[in-house]
Order: structure tokens, then sequence, then C-alpha cells
């Protein structure tokens, strides 16, 4: 063992791990906004509405990441970025709309009839009874998804956008020391993951505290 | 007219006007798709076949081998002693909160180097989605043997059996019928994951499409089929969960 290498790499590994953590924190931040649009319109009464969501997440739901990120990368043609980004938003918004669809529906539906009895719109109700409340129930299961995509950007290695996967693969190549660059990779994505489920851990406190 | 609205109000003349725009959706499709050249793909049609049975045969055995894994680590992690039980947590976290294709990368390229003996390409694959499906598959384990209410182990040890026949034909029973959903469920991101394994070289399924397309190029044609590959595979799985559970939410 030569640990002595991580050192001599530690730009190579630092880009990395910042290409990792912007593309996780845009993705993240984008297929939240997509996902939870989409899951909030498939918790509406609205029959047409809730087929067209439930069509968009199964449909993103069956089709692995790597199929996504290929198709914008090679068949349309698109920069390395932008490709991994949308293909990142779409899978993971459909996971997200899901949380978030059932976050929703897990507020008591009496809440809604009390509600629309007392002479609220829906979209009143929804706004200020039944989100404040889903909020809290959503923040589990999102962790989880915030995970998966910090997790899931390592695939866009794999069409050479350079992040901790790519570098690690990099150094293996130069140096054959892919135990060491493994190693410091694997360390830094369990970091990574633990410093989102740490923050969320901090929000949800927030959120519950009020 | 009043009785119109109040018609297309009702839930099954929705229904009637949700199938009949699929139907048109479907005729589309399927118009758009014979429009396109199939000559240069159709040749490769056992090719692409053997790709995708690769592709299930990758998960099916990679999820039997990784249960088998997964029910001591699930023990363990539930019933095991004080040390034990913080080793296994800690090594079913740390797998968890690793890239699936760093996982594959370590099998393959990382592993070689500290045991001195190159792996086969697919033997890489078995073994990592292995490690994938078994972390995975202990955290199920684990919410199936809590899911059964603390009262009737209880109850059991009352009645005066023993810790283990507890387990046996108490716990374990039921929290077998409670689990089975999502055990299928993980097969469904299992067979996500395999298309990983086109990174170190496996001829599964989205690596004989883009061989295929390498030789032929029809992009347009080949990447139709892959999505309705793995589409129809996934759709296929998810619903023998929905025939088990028909409220059960398939979270990844």
């Amino acid at each position: 063992m030569d640990w002595h290498i991580l050192w001599q790499y530690r730009a190579a590994l630092w880009d990395g791990l910042m290409t990792t953590v912007w593309i996780s924190a845009l993705a993240i931040v984008g297929s939240t906004v997509v996902g939870v649009v989409i899951g909030c319109l498939g918790s509406t009464p609205s029959f047409f509405l809730r087929r067209l969501t439930s069509v968009y997440t199964e449909l993103l739901r069956n089709l692995p990441l790597l199929v996504k990120v290929f198709f914008f990368y090679f068949i349309l043609s698109m920069p390395t970025i932008p490709a991994a980004l949308l293909g990142l938003v779409l899978h993971q918004s459909a996971y997200i709309a899901d949380v978030t669809g059932a976050g929703v529906r897990s507020v008591a539906r009496g809440q809604l009839d009390a509600g629309l009895s007392l002479g609220h719109g829906y979209w009143q109700v929804f706004r200020y009874v039944i989100l404040p409340q889903a909020v809290r129930i959503v923040i589990p299961p999102m962790t989880t998804q915030y995970v998966s995509v910090i997790k899931n950007s390592s695939i866009v290695a794999l069409i050479a956008v350079q992040d901790l996967t790519y570098q690690t693969q990099e150094i293996n190549v130069e140096t054959f020391r892919g135990f060491e660059a493994a190693t410091a990779a694997t360390a830094l994505y369990v970091v990574v993951a633990l410093a989102v489920i740490g923050s969320m851990t901090l929000l949800q406190r927030r959120v519950l505290a009020r | 007219m009043t009785d119109l609205r109040s018609m297309v109000r009702s839930s099954r003349a929705k229904l009637l006007v949700w199938r009949i725009g699929c139907a048109i959706v479907l005729v589309l499709a399927l118009r758009a798709v014979l429009g396109l050249d199939w000559s240069a793909v159709a040749p490769s049609w056992l090719f692409l076949l053997t790709g995708l049975g690769r592709s299930w045969l990758l998960a099916v055995v990679s999820i039997v081998a990784g249960g088998l894994a997964a029910a001591p680590l699930a023990l363990a992690r539930v019933y095991g002693p004080p040390g034990i039980r913080q080793a296994a947590t800690a090594l079913i976290e740390c797998v968890r909160a690793t890239p699936e294709l760093m996982i594959v990368f370590w099998v393959y390229f990382t592993l070689p180097l500290v045991t001195g003996d190159q792996v086969t390409s697919w033997n890489a694959a078995l073994g990592s989605l292995s490690v994938i499906a078994a972390v995975y598959l202990a955290e199920v384990f684990r919410a199936g043997l809590y899911s059964v209410p603390r009262g009737q182990s209880e109850a059991s040890a009352a009645t005066g059996l023993s810790g283990f026949a507890t387990f046996l034909y108490v716990v374990l029973p039921q929290a077998v019928r409670n689990m089975v959903p999502a055990l299928i469920a993980q097969l469904v991101g299992l067979f996500k994951t395999t298309s990983l394994v086109y990174a170190i070289g496996v001829m599964e399924f989205f690596r004989s499409i883009t061989v295929t397309n390498n030789a032929v190029f029809a992009p347009y044609e080949l990447y139709l089929v892959l999505a309705l590959g793995y589409f129809v595979s996934c759709f296929a799985i998810t619903r023998v969960v929905r025939w088990f559970d028909p409220k059960y939410q398939l979270l990844e």
C-alpha cells in the first residue's frame, strides 16, 4: 500500500469531489422542484392529472438512469454536463414525485374535507393545511432520495464527466494504485452522504420544532 | 347539455376518455415506430434477446445470492450481541452509502489488486450485484422483522415458548409475509442496476445494444428497443408486486 499517492493526486481527487458535489446539488434542487410539482399535481382530485403524472413516474422509474444519460449524450448529442444533469433530474424527480404524493395523501382526508367545508378553495386548503403537514412526513424519505442522487451521480463518469468516480479510475490507470484511490473515493462518498443526512436531520428538527 | 356534462364528470366516462386518449397515442406511436427503418436492426434480434436474457440472469442470480447473504446480516443487525450488531450495521450502511458503480469497480478493478488474481467481468458483475442486493435485502429483512408487533413475541414468551421458538414460529412467518412485496420490489432496482456492469464489459442488454449500434448505426431504433426492453421487464415485476399488495409504494 502506498497512501502517499492520495496526497500526490489530491488536486484530482478534490476536483472530482467538487464536481460530484455541485452536480449532485444541482440535480437535487432540480429533481426536488420537478418532483414536488408533479407529486402535488398527482395528488389533486383531478382524474386526468393523476393519470398523466402516474404515466410520468411509471415511465421514468422503469428505465435505468444509464439509459437516460446515454440517450441525452449519444442520441441527442448534448454536452456532457447538461446530459448528466437532465438524466439525473428526470430519474430522481419520478421518485420524489412518488414520495411527495405519498406524503400528501398520508395527511388525513378529513383535513381536506374540513378545509373545503369552511369555504376555502382546493389550492388554499392545499397550501395552508395539507402542505405544512406533508412537509414533516416527507423529509425522511426525501433524505433517502438525496443520498440516491449523490450515489447515482457516479454514473456520469461513464460519459467522461470528471467526477470522483472518474478521477478514481484515472488514478488507477496512471499508477495502478486503484485500492488507495477507491478507498479514498468511497470514504468521500460516505462523507458527502453523511453530510446530507446530517443537514436533513437538522432541517427536520427545525420543522418539527415549529 | 347538462346531461353530457354530468356524464363526463362521472368517473366511468372519464376512464373511457382516458382510454380513448391512450389508444390514440399508442396508435400514433405505433405508426411512428413502423415508419422507422428496421432493416438494419432486425437481423440482430437474437443477439439483443440474449443480452436481455443475460440481464435477467444477472438480476435473478444475484438477488438469490444476495438474499442468502442478507439473512445473517439482518439477523446480526437485529438480534446480534453488542459488538457484532454494530459491525453489521456499519457494514450495511457503508455499502449502502457507496455508489453502485463504485462497488462494481471495487469488485472488478480493485479487489484483484489486493488478492492478486484477476476475476472475469461476468464473475465481477455477479459478485458486485450480489453485494448490492445483500445490503439492500438485509434492510428489507430488518424492516420485515420490525413490522411484527412487539406484542406477538411478548405473547408467545408468555405462553412459555423459548426465544428461538418464538422467532421461528411466531415472528418469522409473519415477517416473511410482510416483506414479500418489498423483496420483489428490490428486483426492479437490481434489474436497472444490471445496466451498470456495462462499464466492465459484460455483454448484458445495455452493452449488446451499444455494440449493435456501433456495428449498424441505427440509434433511434435501437434506443427504442432498449427502452422497451427495460420498461417491459421492470413494469412486469412491478405488476407482480402490485398483485401481492395493491397499495405498495415502490421507492427504489
